[in-house]
């Protein structure tokens, strides 16, 4: 069983500036599944993001992709780990002294030895997939709207052809619209590349809409797991308020 | 993983492609040299991602707008990935490489930013100026904690550097002129050329180009930071103006500071000539100071320390000035911060060069 999960954290505890984020904490994600992370402010959800890619070691635990460890491997095992995952950072994290096409097409230049026109060419193909237009290529991201930021982060996150997906908070910072926009493009993206989709979000629409299974951190450490309606049983201060905040139109969420 | 494989069947004019298609897979594309392939043949691919797809299409589909071969044998998901590519494969025709722009564009695109850059200085000076203008006569206004703090990272900061480097330099400058001057018996004249050459000369471009290394490198860097940040925007929203609040504490710090430590030079050169002169030519540091009593002039002294402040506006104006027009994007901090360093150095080596004739002409 466990060799189908893409993201198996264990026993993870994290301690930064002595206070404790996360206490002995264990979730898995199974290959295919589109996952959301949701807590308050303050308990350690990009935090462990950051664990889980590697860029932050917790102080105790395991945590294994694609049945690989990611503290435990050397340089080279985790560049070749790298490449099987892409992610999107929450201000786009874009190089903002190269253009957008160079920006999507830098993974491609890093990890292949393919000529660099036709990195470019696979780079263009990427925003095309993520719904931009042709003319963007040749700007600068200073000269895009925030909503074109993410999808240019996204055409990032997807040019190497991933098979797991993190996204740390997608839509904030997002217009409704766009914000909607860009939840079906995830789930488009996600049927059709049959990606798994790790998302750290605090957008009830995107529970609503995109989700297959949503894991709850509070007090460092998951309070519970599953769909929507699932965690709408449990009891919990904070859940309640979290759930409650959409009220005024919560029939649509109660007829489904 | 079966690694990726594709061979061209001339006979059908099929192009049967098996394996893993990745990204890495672009060289087991076999050469088509002209064959236009009627067939796509995927029966036997494996593993197919969007940018195998591309690869495949690509191949046997040079341009976007010719229509799509027949396609054999694929697994209903792979098929479905392959249309969603070919669906978006217009936008990825090779795009036309911009050319360089020859010698005489480039001359002229050199010297219109020369120009931009010129008359840029030209209108800063202007907007600095009523600036000033405005803010005399209100205290209040004035950012006295922002100046302080000026003070204290361009002036107190730069003390140990300015006084090890002014010490060394007088070192070498005294031990040269003295085995000059020993060979014909004139070692105490060794005193003059030092107090001369220390005090007019090397203490105040010695610690104006240190001052435009360290302090106006460091305000372009913070200052267009600022801006990539809007930082620069939120003061203006508050009702604030950048020039009052940013630009001319650093100008007014840079006023003070330079001055006092060019004349801070100027005493650790002249240890540094006093130390070699007692050494190596046995002059003590009692008769040097009596030497210097009776040899030097005050007007060498002010001449000195007077160009500190013209250098001071120098700095402060261009570093200033290529800080709030960085654009937003990292590499034109750092092309602002460098492009701030060199105009420094020019500006204080082509006014130091101004100063000479002028002091010769005047008979100073």
């Amino acid at each position: 069983m466990s060799s189908h999960n893409v993201i198996e954290v264990q026993g993870v505890s994290t301690t930064l500036g002595g206070k404790s984020i996360h206490r002995d904490l264990d979730l898995s994600v199974a290959r295919g599944e589109v996952i959301a992370l949701i807590g308050g402010s303050g308990t350690g959800k990009s935090v462990l993001l950051r664990e889980i890619i590697g860029l932050l070691r917790p102080q105790a635990g395991h945590i294994r992709l694609f049945g690989h460890s990611v503290w435990d491997s050397t340089p080279e095992q985790m560049n070749l780990l790298r490449r099987r995952f892409g992610v999107l950072f929450q201000d786009g994290a874009l190089f903002s002294s190269l253009s957008v096409e160079d920006n999507v097409a830098t993974p491609l230049f890093e990890h292949t030895e393919l000529p660099h026109p036709l990195c470019r060419q696979l780079a263009r193909l990427k925003l095309a997939l993520a719904g931009l237009p042709a003319d963007v290529s040749a700007k600068r991201p200073s000269e895009l709207s925030g909503g074109m930021r993410k999808r240019v982060a996204l055409a990032r996150a997807l040019v190497l052809d991933p098979e797991l997906l993190f996204l740390d908070e997608p839509t904030s910072g997002l217009d409704p619209i766009s914000a909607r926009a860009f939840d079906k493009l995830i789930r488009l993206l996600a049927d059709s590349l049959g990606l798994t989709v790790f998302l750290v979000t605090h957008d009830l629409d995107t529970l609503f809409s995109i989700i297959d299974r949503v894991i709850v951190l509070s007090n460092g450490r998951v309070l519970g797991s599953g769909s929507v309606a699932e965690l709408k049983q449990i009891d919990d201060p904070w859940l309640n308020d979290y759930f409650a905040a959409r009220a005024p139109n919560g029939e649509t969420v109660h007829g489904n | 993983m079966t690694t990726a494989a594709a061979h061209f069947d001339a006979a059908q004019d099929a192009l049967i492609a098996s394996g893993a298609w990745h990204v890495d897979a672009a060289a087991a594309l076999p050469r088509l040299s002209g064959h236009s392939v009627r067939v796509l043949d995927g029966a036997a691919i494996t593993q197919l991602d969007t940018n195998g797809a591309w690869l495949l299409l690509n191949a046997v589909r040079p341009r976007a707008s010719d229509p799509l071969p027949e396609l054999r044998g694929f697994q209903p998901q792979h098929l479905s990935l392959l249309n969603l590519v070919a669906q978006h494969a217009a936008v990825t025709a090779a795009a036309v490489e911009a050319q360089q722009p020859g010698v005489l564009e480039a001359t002229g695109l050199g010297a219109m930013a020369l120009w931009r850059n010129f008359s840029g200085l030209v209108n800063f000076i202007g907007q600095l100026s009523i600036e000033l203008a405005l803010l005399i006569g209100r205290p209040d206004n004035w950012r006295w904690r922002e100046l302080g703090a000026q003070v204290n990272a361009v002036f107190v900061g730069a003390i140990p550097i300015v006084i090890g480097m002014m010490f060394l330099l007088g070192v070498v400058f005294a031990y040269l002129l003295g085995d000059q001057a020993q060979q014909y018996g004139a070692s105490i004249f060794v005193v003059d050329g030092l107090l001369m050459a220390i005090l007019r000369e090397i203490s105040p471009v010695i610690v104006a180009v240190l001052i435009a290394g360290r302090s106006g490198a460091a305000i372009t860097a913070q200052i267009g930071t600022m801006k990539v940040n809007e930082e620069i925007d939120a003061i203006t929203t508050l009702g604030l103006s950048p020039l009052a609040v940013l630009v001319i504490p650093r100008m007014i710090a840079l006023l003070i500071g330079l001055p006092l430590l060019v004349f801070i030079g100027d005493i650790a050169g002249i240890l540094g000539g006093m130390l070699v002169a007692h050494l190596q030519l046995d002059i003590s540091p009692h008769l040097f100071l009596e030497r210097t009593s009776s040899v030097l002039e005050l007007k060498t002294l002010l001449v000195g320390i007077l160009k500190g402040p013209v250098f001071a506006v120098f700095i402060a104006l261009i570093a200033c000035r290529m800080g709030l027009s960085v654009s937003r994007d990292a590499r034109s901090v750092g092309a602002n911060t460098t492009s701030t360093v060199v105009q420094s150095l020019v500006a204080i080596i082509v006014l130091n060069a101004i100063f000479a004739v002028m002091f010769v002409q005047l008979d100073i």
